[in-house]
């Protein structure tokens, strides 16, 4: 029987060869497929049947791959909070801060030294108002804005759970259907690679820790312990905020119950984008509104005006007010006091008020009047609200930038903070960028498919195929010759 | 099994990552060679914008000082020149006394009290001088005519002279008892009851509308300047005292004795005026050499800061420039490399 074993083995190594074009094909196909990771055929020798396919094996690197689910998570954690840095930033306009309270009160003592040269001259009157009410306005907007970006933050968050929750419930689908099949025997390649995929995913959103158990299976659990995954996903739940003030508190990202940490230092600790949204939101935007409060109650407190009719009057609030009248407390932070300060009526000329009080004092009645004579060159309280600007003033120290300085070097420090945490994180973002592309990089090198390679293996495929054909034919005309013979 | 350790995706993806940072960075550097400054000035300088931003501020407030100098400046120049004009009619006033003092001739005295008119006159002009829409001799109350002119009809100041007169001497100035007015009797009058209408409370009230308060000037960050005086100052008063009891008695036919009270009196008082204006102008030429001093350090000042900026801010055009054409010619390496390699394909060879 050796011609027909021959012909046996030669159909079978032709079922191996298509076998095997059909994996280089696979290959081929998914070359430009980054979540692919490369098939390769392995022959086993059987003693019966001769050669015959054993297995179809998946490229793996485990180590790389781990390493690469968390410089992903890195990346997009440090991408996130610059986004958000860049948002905080541009509330101050591009690179003259144009519309910063730094440049604004600059801005603003440079018109009230011109109106105190020259008292007499309502339009420097008006000019010096007009940009104490681009001050405030840029104080209320600027405080808006960060409330924006925290409300902001709380939709992208929202976004991210609710994807997060679908990609579990397919990490779901597709991890038992591997279980299943690794007990089975089947090909669970393909699902091989989506979780993988879906693991990547899961880790820009929040950084996971893949750990691989009996049957195939993997469990998920965020980098502090909690678990993600088991067998069944986790809930992860969310509520966002309606509206944020300055009061408001944002609500914690909860994954089974245990809420997410946020974010911190400038090379943010944050894995994947949940935790740098937690911390521009809890930690970031909240600190710039309370320099931006502490800006405006020093404002506030600096145009105050104090009795000069010796009746022991307490001060009241001058050029700046809230909406309260009164002057808010000295060196103790007020909340979303920024988003409240606007320009005295008494002295908006819009509002049917008097320009020149800013020069005579007495916004708050005669008792307060500096210039009881009421002559038109007296420019002494101009030049004191001038200087008062560069005099130091008590600042609450919980806002970071010291608790005694000039309002003018308080907003600068303000701008140079931010600008700080900005630079070091852009700087971090640009290493771990390239950090990850080389992971990745590396990782698709080492497990992804080289079409040169697919293609010399298909000159070998095609050879061994020719030689298989050809034994066939050859025993086909020894057969031949054999019934020829006997007929 | 796999045998190489490239993948084609690997290097495609290399490829279009070198392209696409490139071509961030030509943009940027694209910016800076254009505008002479960091494209993002906040990440380049990090925690030492706080400095940049407060030099800005300090150089446009070095800016504005200097140009509200130079209103400073004007004011006092004007009112040294007004001064010069008001030191002319003293001087003036002080001839025409030497004339009277000399003669007993009523025509020469009427020369004089007529010279004496026309500088009393001089000299309330250049005391209403205005500069910019300002009485430079009015303190602040920069709005009023800080001195009131004596030969307008129904002038206080020359009633309350009138009434002082009637009431002291029981007669008036045209009276024919004037030559009864001994020479004690004009000393007396002169001294108690004609000259506290001038350095008292009286001069604000009749003659002068001026603010005791002087306009003061910031002219650098920490310099506070007097920047204007008032006719209420020592010069103005002596100056009006004189004019005044000379325009009104030096040619009213008095006897020998009060005439000579007079006159050196009034000598004397304007002898005190000269030097009260002298003392005017010193304090104006101090503040107007305080200004020049202030501009010149302003300048400095500003000069120095605007290095400091530039030195943060500020990239070398040419560095950039060279280095876009360098990134250029490293863009087209890999366009052209991108090409060879996609040329290099095993598919190609596999006919």
């Amino acid at each position: 029987m050796s011609l027909a074993s021959a012909l046996n083995t030669a159909q079978r190594s032709l079922s191996n060869a298509s076998t095997r074009t059909e994996v280089v094909s696979r290959n081929v196909a998914n070359a430009e497929n980054p979540d692919y990771a490369r098939r390769s055929s392995h022959l086993a020798t059987d003693t019966l049947a001769g050669a015959g396919i054993a297995s179809i094996q998946r490229t793996t690197n485990d180590v790389l791959y781990k390493q690469s689910i968390t410089t992903i998570a890195d990346e997009a954690g440090q991408k996130t909070l610059v986004e958000g840095l860049d948002q905080l930033k541009n509330i101050f306009g591009t690179n003259d801060y144009e519309l910063s309270p730094a440049v604004l009160i600059g801005k603003m003592r440079d018109n009230l030294s011109a109106y105190a040269a020259k008292p007499n001259e309502p339009t420097l009157a008006e000019t010096a108002i007009a940009s104490a009410q681009d001050l405030a306005l840029a104080l209320r907007s600027g405080s808006e804005q960060v409330q924006q970006i925290r409300g902001q933050m709380d939709v992208e968050i929202s976004s991210d759970v609710s994807k997060l929750n679908d990609m579990l419930a397919r990490f779901h689908t597709v991890n038992d259907e591997i279980v299943r099949g690794s007990f089975g025997n089947g090909d669970v390649n393909d699902y091989l690679d989506e979780r993988d995929a879906l693991t990547k995913q899961i880790s820009a959103i929040v950084e996971v820790r893949p750990v691989t158990r009996s049957g195939n299976d993997v469990a998920l659990y965020t980098m502090d312990g909690t678990t993600l995954f088991e067998r069944i996903p986790r809930t992860v739940s969310f509520s966002a905020q309606p509206a944020y003030g300055a009061a408001t508190n944002g609500n914690s990202i909860y994954i089974d119950g245990v809420p997410l940490e946020a974010g911190s230092g400038s090379n943010s600790s944050a894995g994947g984008s949940l935790q740098a949204q937690l911390q521009i939101r809890d930690d970031l935007a909240p600190m710039l509104q309370s320099q931006l409060d502490e800006t405006a109650r020093a404002v506030i407190t600096l145009f105050a005006e104090q009795d000069q009719s010796g009746g022991g009057g307490v001060d009241l609030p001058g050029l700046f007010t809230l909406a309260t009248g009164t002057i808010p407390p000295a060196g103790v932070r007020v909340d979303g006091i920024a988003s409240q300060i606007f320009i005295n009526a008494a002295v908006d000329s819009s509002q049917g008020g008097d320009p020149t009080l800013l020069r005579d004092g007495g916004i708050n009645g005669a008792a307060y009047s500096y210039n009881t004579a009421g002559a038109p060159g007296f420019s002494s309280r101009l030049d004191d609200l001038v200087t008062s600007l560069d005099t130091p003033v008590a600042f609450d120290s919980s806002s970071l930038l010291g608790s005694s300085k000039g309002l003018i070097n308080f907003a600068a420090d303000s701008l140079g903070w931010l600008e700080l945490i900005r630079s070091d994180a852009t700087s971090s973002l640009e290493t771990k960028e390239a950090f990850n592309a080389q992971i990745m990089r590396t990782l698709s090198n080492t497990t992804g498919v080289s079409i040169d390679e697919e293609m010399s293996l298909l000159l070998t495929l095609e050879q061994s195929y020719k030689a298989a054909t050809r034994i066939i034919s050859v025993v086909d005309e020894l057969l031949q010759t054999l019934m020829s013979a006997v007929r | 099994m796999k045998t190489s350790f490239v993948s084609s995706y690997a290097t495609q993806t290399s490829m279009r990552l070198v392209v696409a940072k490139a071509q961030a960075e030509i943009q940027q550097l694209q910016t800076e060679a254009v505008t002479g400054r960091h494209a993002d000035i906040g990440v380049e300088l990090g925690g030492k914008t706080s400095n940049a931003v407060r030099l800005h501020r300090d150089f446009e407030q070095f800016s504005t000082i200097k140009s509200t100098n130079s209103l400073v400046e004007n004011r006092l120049s004007s009112a040294q020149a007004a001064l010069t004009q008001t030191a002319d009619s003293v001087q003036e006033l002080m001839e025409a006394l030497i004339i009277a003092n000399d003669s007993d001739n009523d025509d020469l005295r009427s020369v004089a009290v007529n010279k004496i008119t026309g500088a009393l006159e001089a000299f309330t002009d250049s005391a209403n001088l205005t500069a910019n829409g300002e009485y430079l001799f009015a303190g602040i109350n920069t709005d009023t005519k800080p001195m009131t002119d004596y030969f307008e009809p129904g002038n206080a100041a020359k009633a309350a002279f009138d009434t002082a007169f009637t009431t002291y001497f029981g007669f008036n100035q045209t009276s024919a008892s004037t030559g009864t007015i001994t020479g004690a009797q004009m000393q007396d009058f002169l001294d108690n009851t004609v000259e506290p209408m001038f350095t008292g409370a009286d001069w604000q009230t009749d003659w002068s509308s001026a603010s005791d308060t002087n306009m003061t000037s910031r002219i650098a960050r920490g310099e506070l300047i007097q920047s204007s005086i008032n006719t209420n100052a020592d010069g103005f008063r002596q100056f009006a005292y004189a004019a005044t009891i000379s325009v009104e008695m030096l040619n009213i036919g008095l006897s020998d004795e009060a005439q000579t009270v007079l006159t050196e009196s009034a000598i004397k008082a304007a002898g005190q005026g000269i030097s009260g204006i002298d003392d005017s102008r010193t304090v104006l030429g101090i503040s107007e050499a305080r200004v020049s001093k202030a501009n010149s350090m302003l300048q400095i000042q500003a000069d120095l800061t605007k290095i400091y900026v530039s030195e943060m801010e500020e990239v070398d055009v040419y560095e950039a420039s060279t280095r876009v054409n360098a990134l250029m010619a490293q863009i087209e390496t890999s366009y052209s490399i991108t090409s060879r390699i996609q040329q290099l394909n095993l598919i190609d060879y596999l006919r």
